[in-house]
């Protein structure tokens, strides 16, 4: 059993490195399936997390968060999204406003105001600055992805990740919400997906491509 | 017996590095579903060519010969700069990390400089590009490096792997994470591997070092592709020293070397491994997003440096 928990509180420790990394990776990354890949790696990493606090605190309630971020973040939503990318039959690229490296740059950028961001609250209230950083250094690169990025489906890998970044927010500050409150926020997210997967196929009948940049003429 | 452990860690990165090579391209013709060359078969080239006739062109300089010989020497007194077996390294204790970077940017000077004295076309256009990825590549190999050297608080290499061995495994900081994806791209980089550049192109277009050695034959040829192979081991070598340096020799005793060789053996064997799985599944980079990879590598050496500030 000492194992387990030296494992699981090292999990802890170093689950926030590889959240950075895979911020800054899906920021340069130049295909749509790469950053879905990366995304569902993400998710691995914060399952990883709740595990890992659930055998820490002993809570049968976040195995159960755990099994189901497991099925809807790290199958069910790649999975759709990955249909959706190549069913559209349009170029694999991100069609970025920026370079890779311009937005790599931008992604440390965010991380480092992240990081100073939190810093106080950390103190303040006793609580793992590196994971706060994540969190909110996810939220702020979903952000620009969303902004940044022109294609539609890119905007929600966006979203998605800054969701993720709420989602970690609210478990490293509450120790996790209520079961019933997860289970509604993943329901909505996946509805929310499957929508906007539909969405985007309308898009792409209707204009023939699906760079939101050029929908602008759409304004009366 | 520290001196002698030290000469023989040399001897062994420098036989062994065209070794790793072969095996290289044994892992790559597996997953490719081919049979493969023989792991010796790189012994066997630079045996061959050694016995063979060194061809000078007509228009090259005196430097044409001299820079195979300058290459080479550079390579090895970078190499000798690497623990391997234990936490120290022949010279080790006379330079730091610095020293190890300027070294191997003069082997790469000398290079491209007898690339373009050779005086063909390929020649020049293989020199201009690998001065670009060179120069691109200097800017995270050293910011990376000079991170992991602020949180170990030394400069030196030695001293680098020594404080990490006296951490635990897995005690990951973001500085690690970072410096260590970023030295990996630039490892990459430097070593003119697949995202970068192919080393079994036949194509003069797309070449980069090896269209820079086009010129080059017999023992001069030889000279440089095993200072190349080198190049790889030392990088890698590097990288093991750095990031996981445990297992190495903490005692000079024989129990503790043949230890330090299985472990060195089994971490080299990963990454040789995952490099030729990484070879055989992506494509090479367009020319033009090279800048843009190292830019990438760069911003993560950057962020590296920067979070040394926060570590703990």
């Amino acid at each position: 059993m000492g194992l387990v928990v030296i494992a699981a509180a090292k999990t802890l420790a170093s689950s926030a490195v590889f959240l950075f990394i895979t911020v800054l990776l899906i920021a340069s990354a130049k295909r749509t399936i790469t950053c879905i890949t990366l995304f569902a790696a993400q998710c691995v990493i914060i399952t990883a997390q709740i595990v890992a606090m659930a055998c820490l605190r002993r809570s049968g309630e976040a195995v159960a968060v755990a099994v189901m971020v497991l099925l809807v973040k790290v199958v069910a939503i790649p999975y759709a999204l990955l249909r959706v990318s190549t069913g559209l039959k349009v170029s694999p690229k991100v069609s970025s406003a920026t370079t890779p490296a311009q937005s790599a740059f931008i992604a440390a950028a965010l991380i480092l105001l992240a990081f100073a961001v939190v810093q106080p609250y950390a103190r303040d209230f006793a609580l793992d600055s590196q994971m706060l950083a994540a969190a909110t250094a996810m939220v702020l690169t979903g952000g620009f992805l969303m902004v940044s990025r022109r294609k539609a489906l890119m905007q929600v890998v966006g979203l998605l990740v800054l969701e993720n970044g709420i989602f970690l927010l609210a478990l490293t500050t509450t120790f996790g919400m209520p079961l019933v409150i997860e289970m509604g926020i993943f329901f909505d997210l996946l509805i929310w997906v499957l929508l906007v997967g539909v969405f985007i196929f309308r898009i792409r009948e209707t204009f023939a491509h699906v760079d939101v940049s050029r929908l602008r003429r759409l304004r009366g | 017996m520290t001196l002698t452990v030290d000469v023989i860690q040399l001897l062994l990165l420098i036989s062994v590095a065209p070794l790793l090579r072969g095996i290289i391209g044994r892992v790559k013709a597996r997953i490719q579903n081919r049979r493969g060359a023989s792991v010796f078969r790189p012994y066997a080239d630079l045996r061959k060519l050694f016995r063979k006739e060194d061809l000078v062109p007509s228009t090259a300089s005196f430097l044409f010969r001299f820079c195979p010989v300058i290459l080479f020497a550079a390579t090895l007194a970078a190499a000798a700069f690497v623990p391997v077996l234990h936490a120290s390294s022949l010279l080790g204790n006379t330079g730091d990390f610095i020293l190890l970077v300027y070294l191997l940017a003069l082997a790469r000077f000398f290079l491209v400089l007898g690339a373009m004295d050779g005086g063909s076309s390929f020649g020049g256009m293989g020199a201009s590009r690998e001065a670009l990825v060179s120069t691109l590549a200097e800017a995270p190999l050293l910011l990376g490096l000079l991170a992991i050297a602020i949180v170990a608080h030394s400069a030196s290499i030695a001293s680098i792997v020594q404080w990490t061995i006296a951490r635990q495994p897995f005690e990951l900081s973001p500085v690690h994470a970072f410096a260590f994806v970023a030295l990996a791209m630039v490892t990459i980089a430097e070593t003119g591997r697949v995202p970068i550049d192919n080393p079994a192109t036949h194509l003069e277009l797309t070449m980069i070092h090896e269209a820079m050695v086009l010129e080059y034959s017999g023992p001069s040829l030889a000279l440089i592709e095993w200072a190349n192979a080198i190049k790889l081991t030392l990088m890698f070598t590097l990288l093991i020293a750095i990031f996981a340096p445990w297992g190495v020799a903490a005692s000079l005793s024989f129990f503790g070397i043949v230890i330090a060789v299985a472990a060195f053996s089994v971490k080299m064997a990963i990454l040789i491994v995952s490099l030729a799985a990484l070879e055989s599944s992506v494509a090479k980079l367009r020319m033009y997003m090279v800048p843009e990879y190292l830019g990438v590598a760069c911003a993560l050496s950057v962020l590296a440096v920067v979070f040394t500030a926060f570590a703990r």
